[in-house]
């Protein structure tokens, strides 16, 4: 079996799809039950008190965070979130990135060879900075529903993320319009649109499945930086009176990273279990993107001498 | 033509910078619906315009009643940044070239698995791994590796934001640089050389690096920028005080301290990325042998 990649991506990925469709049916217990705390009295010599933080046991595999709620029924509620959005973004991205960027790539003969560092200097200013500046009045203790904060920054990480999308396609496109059946076919009299849609996507449709795949990663990323910060998608609920405590409300999988970032010292388990299940979506697409890669890799190729 | 660009969008950027540190002032949810308050852009972009001559838009609130002036105390935290990023972006360079020259020949597809699948962890999933590591190791065996965290002003963590800070982009480097380096050795002057029966490190060091130096310095901006995306998370999760960390202040948000800050972190990207491409001038000469 050459493309085992292929087969372990479609798999694992299918698997986190069904987990984020299904997953709350699965969950061992309610979205808000909560593990009590208390104590016990067995004799003179035995007794003494329990409270949350639970680590992991029969009852509760993946433990139990700071206040009793079991960690895997929070990640199975909250895996609908991360992974539609990251399928969502991609997907968007990857459409409206290629439709514009063929459609410019079509309307110009020759890349600008050097950019300067005029064209740079957006770089200086990261992706992830601009939708923290966007969301930071709105997405804490905000007053608006959490389906429209996830929707407002769904849309946010679409605009950030297409422009890369954009570049890359348009860049492919001019190198493909040099060849020569472009060259024939538009002697021919056939219009953009006909090249476009005959010789032009035909050709990228691989390029764009793999890019779809990238930037479900790279969203899914974005998401959790913007969570570092403690911008949750669906909006963060901020606990003051004491020190301040940021909750993630729709439970998604990167928020709960970000909200659980300071458990490195103790009660490691509350910030291992999450980390886990995102390197495992990470892992999953990475692997489907592997085997479409190698499926896709010509054998056209020049070898290298050397 | 070049230069007018160059001008053009530095205004652009600044302008940029300008309206997006208005956004958190501007955008408001009190009615339950999402308004943007252009009367407040232009106000506090008018504050600190004509702050700039009286010294007004220099001058910060941090704590209860300190109130520096962000010229003072901005060196501080460019300088720290700057050294960060600096070796990082050196060390990166040379260990990218050093392990794409090796990978670009490798035909192996499980250690193209791992670099592609390291490149894609995104910079946060690392840093908690390390200190998750960090700290395991130190309960298990009482071995104390490295500081977790900076705390107070002298004692930095230096190995950890380092390895995060190099990581990142020699992946990224590996993989653009040892496509590069498969290309040119698809070339006919490298099947020239080998006729001639010249060794592989002679022809690596005579012809392959000075023909992969162009590819580095297309794709420089690209390292850079993710360079400095990955400053902002290192030095919050590190709690180093470089310059991002201005911008994450506990006082509330301060229009003039952010404006001032990004500005900042242009003026850094663009004295990081010339001090790379003066590194590269200096390999270029190095490897031209003229």
């Amino acid at each position: 079996m050459n493309n085992f990649r292929l087969l372990l991506g479609i798999s694992l990925s299918s698997f986190i799809v069904l987990v984020a469709i299904f997953g709350p049916l699965f969950a061992p217990y309610d979205k808000d039950e909560v593990e009590p705390s208390g104590y016990y009295y067995n004799s003179a010599d035995d007794f003494g008190v329990y409270a949350a933080p639970y680590p992991p046991s029969r009852q509760h595999p993946f433990g139990t965070d700071e206040w009793g709620y079991d960690i895997l029924t929070l990640l199975l509620y909250g895996a609908k979130y991360t992974v539609f959005a990251g399928l969502v973004i991609a997907f968007f991205r990857v459409v409206l990135g290629s439709t514009l960027g063929v459609m410019a790539g079509l309307n110009r003969k020759n890349q600008r060879k050097d950019k300067g560092i005029g064209f740079g200097l957006l770089g200086s200013i990261p992706a992830f900075i601009i939708i923290y500046f966007a969301l930071i009045g709105i997405s804490i203790n905000s007053s608006l529903k959490m389906s429209e904060l996830i929707v407002l920054q769904v849309l946010l990480m679409i605009i950030v993320g297409f422009p890369g999308v954009y570049a890359a396609m348009q860049a492919k496109t001019i190198e493909l319009n040099k060849r020569l059946f472009i060259t024939a076919s538009a002697s021919l009299g056939a219009s953009k649109l006909q090249i476009a849609v005959k010789h032009i996507f035909p050709h990228l449709k691989g390029t764009m499945l793999v890019m779809f795949l990238k930037e479900i990663v790279l969203s899914l990323s974005l998401l959790g930086q913007l969570g570092i910060f403690n911008l949750f998608l669906g909006g963060t609920i901020l606990r003051l009176g004491g020190p301040p405590v940021y909750i993630s409300v729709s439970r998604e999988w990167t928020g709960l990273i970000g909200q659980w970032r300071a458990f490195i010292f103790d009660y490691q388990w509350i910030l291992m279990f999450p980390m886990l299940s995102f390197l495992f979506v990470v892992f999953s697409f990475y692997m489907l993107l592997r085997g479409v890669e190698l499926q896709q890799k010509s054998n056209l190729t020049k070898q290298p001498y050397i | 033509m070049q230069r007018i660009r160059t001008s053009l969008s530095f205004f652009i950027i600044v302008f940029f910078i300008l309206m997006l540190a208005a956004i958190p002032l501007a955008l408001n949810t009190t009615s339950g619906k999402l308004m943007i308050d252009f009367h407040v852009v232009s106000r506090l972009i008018n504050t600190y315009i004509s702050g700039i001559g009286t010294g007004d838009t220099f001058i910060y609130q941090e704590g209860i009643d300190r109130s520096p002036n962000f010229l003072q105390t901005v060196g501080r935290h460019f300088s720290l940044s700057f050294v960060y990023l600096l070796v990082a972006g050196l060390a990166a360079v040379i260990i990218g070239m050093i392990v794409a020259s090796w990978y670009s020949r490798s035909k192996k597809e499980w250690s193209k698995d791992i670099i592609g699948f390291l490149g894609l962890i995104p910079d946060f999933i690392f840093i908690l791994f390390l200190q998750l590591g960090v700290v395991w190791v130190y309960q298990s065996t009482g071995f104390h590796i490295a500081r977790v965290a900076s705390r107070g002003a002298d004692e930095h963590a230096l190995l950890l934001p380092l390895i995060t800070l190099i990581i990142v982009p020699t992946i990224y480097l590996i993989r653009t640089l040892s496509e590069a380096t498969a290309y040119v050795l698809t070339e006919d002057y490298i099947l020239t050389a080998k006729a001639k029966g010249f060794s592989v490190f002679y022809i690596f060091m005579q012809h392959a690096v000075r023909n992969i130096l162009p590819y580095l310095k297309a794709d420089l901006h690209k390292v850079i920028a993710i360079m400095m995306s990955n400053l902002f998370i290192v030095e919050y999760l590190f709690n180093i005080s470089g310059l991002t960390s201005l911008l994450f202040t506990k006082d509330g948000y301060q229009y003039n301290l952010t404006v001032n800050t990004l500005l900042t972190m242009v003026i850094m990207y663009v004295l990081l990325y010339w001090s790379i491409r003066l590194f590269i001038v200096i390999l270029e000469r190095i490897f031209s042998y003229e």
